[in-house]
């Protein structure tokens, strides 16, 4: 415990020596460095469709506006929306990307006054069942109704507040993978920022807004707590583009109704600074969401995996022994899966499929596509390994009348099993920690878990040490395991016989 | 029991086998010598098929191969008859001594588990090595491994029996065992082929002794003479 209490300490000793830049050395960099992910999207940020290397976008427009008063020049930094708030006071100066003002960043973060004033808005299709809000209050044909959200978003945290509705929230990491799954029937409705939607509403002709915006907040800037001046800085400038008409003209350029918005900003809610969790607090109400996470973490890597090397034995053995015209097929299978990246993989299985029909549950989606990109790479190690199975086995097993598949299946493979035992047991391991990334189609793992939670309690390091933790207390036994397995099959099979 | 007329086999260029016929009676034990590369290997993997060849035919144990491909079908059957016994033993490593025994009568002509074992056991006992049954084959010497994979062929009860250079990978001493077991063997009036240096084993086993060079057959004669 001692030690565990050294690391903390290390890691913020280590936090706090990252000194932010402050105004003082954003004018003399002649600079402000601003955060936000292009991949969120219109009206925000996002690359210019008629040059794509242009970034475009209200934001873009508004950081220019700010850089100007403070007297130097705009540089865009790119970042992962959940984690842009990580990029302050090492990446960039300042945040500014549609970040919702919560309690809990008002705790964390230092907070400008707010330049926008968003609304929640419900998405559903034309055809479909929920033509009300109240609609979601009683449960759908099919149970709960399945209501998309962005991860991280105000919109997430005010539809898993809401206790009355009977609806399923899950998380997605692009802002409109939501209207996607909306659109090609795999959720009931979507949740976000009307202006998003405005924004996209021409690609999504099938989805309709449901009643008018039911919550709404503002948007802040989010800048380092150890900044002070460039906050003051950006307050005072905020102000000056408010008073002066040049926010109003802006937002009325971008389609996002200057006027109403000036009226919504002057009036400007008070929100209360959320209070810091004791550690005891934290533990317990974050533990439980961890630790089912973590069963998502084994669950995945315990279907994924066996079906994994089935198929590639399969492939394999299907690549050496197997008819001519199948030989081209398999190592296209194997050259296909193994040169895209697994995140592309699980994409087009949880996003194109339902396009065609076929709308597969998040976990079977993850299952599928972890199992087959991992069936390229067993493959290739069961072809080696049946390749270092001496040959003269193999005439020996036909010299006695077995076919071949019977010599497949009791002499050869059975040694190529062992043989490649330490590689495949490695590949467990690093699939096991590729499961993260199929949080990319919302199901949501340990890391992604861990992830999500440090941002909205803005614990990183003690949250870190718990997930840490529960990832080894699930490595070890499974090491344990893979050892044991390895030794039952170096084993000589004691009495009969075997196969 | 055994009849090969004029077989021809080429391989890049080279003729392997020219023109070579010979007959095997039941009951006979053939000696194919010759000096390396003369062909000897290559007629006897010819007789179960291991190899293909380009002209001719062979009749063995009931069973006839023609020129070119074979069937897959065609080969199971004529293996089960026909047993074969490789210079580097090549026993199966994952299995014990009596399942490498056991193993084809158990999945080839699907005797149960205890009965395959029982035929393993037995024919262990008969190569003297009952008291090893329940080794891998690593831990065996080669004398030894050879003597196993002796009793693995004989197991599918064939009623032909190939050896190719059943001595050559042994020292002198476990030569002289595993030999001994093949003399047995002929005793006991099993038709056998057996490819070999050893001029002493033709001589003590062999009722007629073959002698190839370059692909042809240079000498043929009764063993002895």
């Amino acid at each position: 415990m001692k030690s565990l209490l050294g690391a903390f300490a290390v890691v913020g000793w280590l936090t706090a020596a990252t000194v932010a830049a402050d105004l003082d050395e954003v004018v003399a960099r002649g600079e402000l460095i601003w955060a936000a992910d292009q991949e969120g999207g219109g009206p925000h940020v996002f690359p210019d469709p008629a040059d794509p290397r242009r970034l475009t976008g209200f934001e873009v427009e508004l950081a220019a506006l700010l850089a100007e008063e403070l007297g130097v020049k705009p540089r865009f930094q790119q970042g992962q929306w959940d984690r842009l708030p990580l990029l302050l006071g090492r990446a960039a100066d300042c945040v500014i990307n549609g970040i919702e003002l919560t309690p809990e960043r008002l705790r964390d973060y230092s907070c400008s006054r707010p330049y926008f004033a968003y609304s929640l808005q419900l998405l559903a299709r034309r055809d479909g069942r929920v033509d009300a809000f109240h609609t979601l209050a009683a449960p759908g044909p099919e149970g709960r109704w399945r209501v998309g959200v962005l991860t991280g978003s105000a919109a997430e945290s005010v539809m898993r507040s809401r206790s009355d509705l009977e609806v399923d929230v899950i998380g997605y990491d692009g802002t409109i993978d939501s209207l996607e799954q909306v659109s090609s029937g795999v959720l009931d409705a979507a949740v976000m920022d009307d202006c998003i939607f405005n924004f996209y509403a021409d690609r999504f002709s099938r989805l309709r807004t449901v009643e008018r915006p039911f919550a709404g907040g503002f948007y802040t800037i989010l800048t380092a707590r150890d900044t002070p001046k460039l906050s003051a800085a950006i307050d005072a400038a905020i102000g000056r583009l408010i008073a002066d008409g040049r926010l109003k003209s802006l937002y009325d350029r971008w389609d996002l109704a200057g006027r109403q918005q000036m009226l919504m900003l002057r009036e400007g809610a008070e929100i209360p600074v959320a209070r810091r969790k004791t550690l005891g607090e934290l533990v317990r109400d974050t533990l439980p969401l961890l630790l089912k996470s973590a069963g998502m973490t084994v669950l995945l890597s315990c279907l994924a995996f066996p079906l994994a090397v089935g198929i590639g034995l399969a492939v394999a053995v299907g690549r050496m022994h197997g008819p001519r015209w199948l030989k081209p097929l398999l190592t296209g299978y194997v050259e296909v899966l193994r040169g895209t990246p697994l995140m592309l993989q699980l994409y087009a299985i949880f996003f194109l499929l339902p396009k065609i029909g076929l709308a597969l549950p998040a976990v079977v989606a993850a299952v599928i596509g972890l199992a087959l990109n991992y069936s390229a790479y067993e493959s290739e190690i069961y072809r080696a390994g049946l390749k270092a199975v001496p040959l003269g086995q193999f005439e020996a097993s036909l010299s006695l009348g077995l076919s071949k598949w019977q010599a497949l299946r009791y002499v050869l493979v059975p040694q190529a099993v062992r043989i490649v035992m330490p590689p495949v047991t490695s590949d467990f391991i690093a699939l096991f920690k590729d499961t993260s990334v199929c949080s990319a189609i919302t199901v949501i793992e340990l890391t992604k878990r861990y992830s999500v939670l440090a941002l909205s309690t803005g614990r990183i390091v003690e949250l870190a040490v718990v997930t840490a933790v529960l990832y080894l207390c699930m490595s070890w036994p499974l090491a344990l395991l893979s050892r044991w397995f390895e030794r039952q099959l170096e084993r000589p099979a004691a009495g009969g016989t075997e196969g | 029991m055994i009849t090969v007329s004029s077989l021809t086999k080429s391989r890049a260029q080279v003729r392997v086998l020219d023109d070579v016929s010979l007959e095997g009676a039941e009951g006979t034990v053939t000696a194919l010598v010759g000096p390396s590369g003369s062909g000897k290997s290559t007629l006897l993997r010819c007789l179960n098929g291991l190899e293909t060849f380009d002209a001719g035919q062979i009749t063995i144990a009931g069973h006839r191969l023609a020129a070119g491909p074979h069937a897959p079908g065609l080969l199971e059957r004529l293996r089960r008859d026909v047993g074969m016994v490789f210079q580097q033993f090549n026993l199966f490593a994952h299995l014990s001594a009596a399942e490498n025994v056991a193993l084809a009568p158990r999945v080839v002509l699907g005797l149960s588990a205890s009965d395959a074992r029982a035929r393993g056991l037995d024919l262990l006992d008969r190569v003297g090595l009952r008291s090893f049954a329940d080794a891998r084959p690593a831990t065996l010497s080669g004398g030894q491994q050879q003597r196993v994979a002796i009793a693995r062929a004989l197991a599918m009860r064939p009623r032909v029996m190939l050896f190719d250079e059943p001595t050559s990978a042994l020292d002198p001493a476990m030569a002289a065992e595993v030999m001994e077991v093949i003399v047995e063997l002929a005793r006991a009036g099993q038709t056998m082929v057996v490819v070999t240096h050893d001029h002493g084993f033709a001589r003590r086993a062999a009722s007629r002794v073959v002698e190839l060079a370059a692909g042809r057959i240079a000498r043929e004669g009764l063993a002895g003479a």
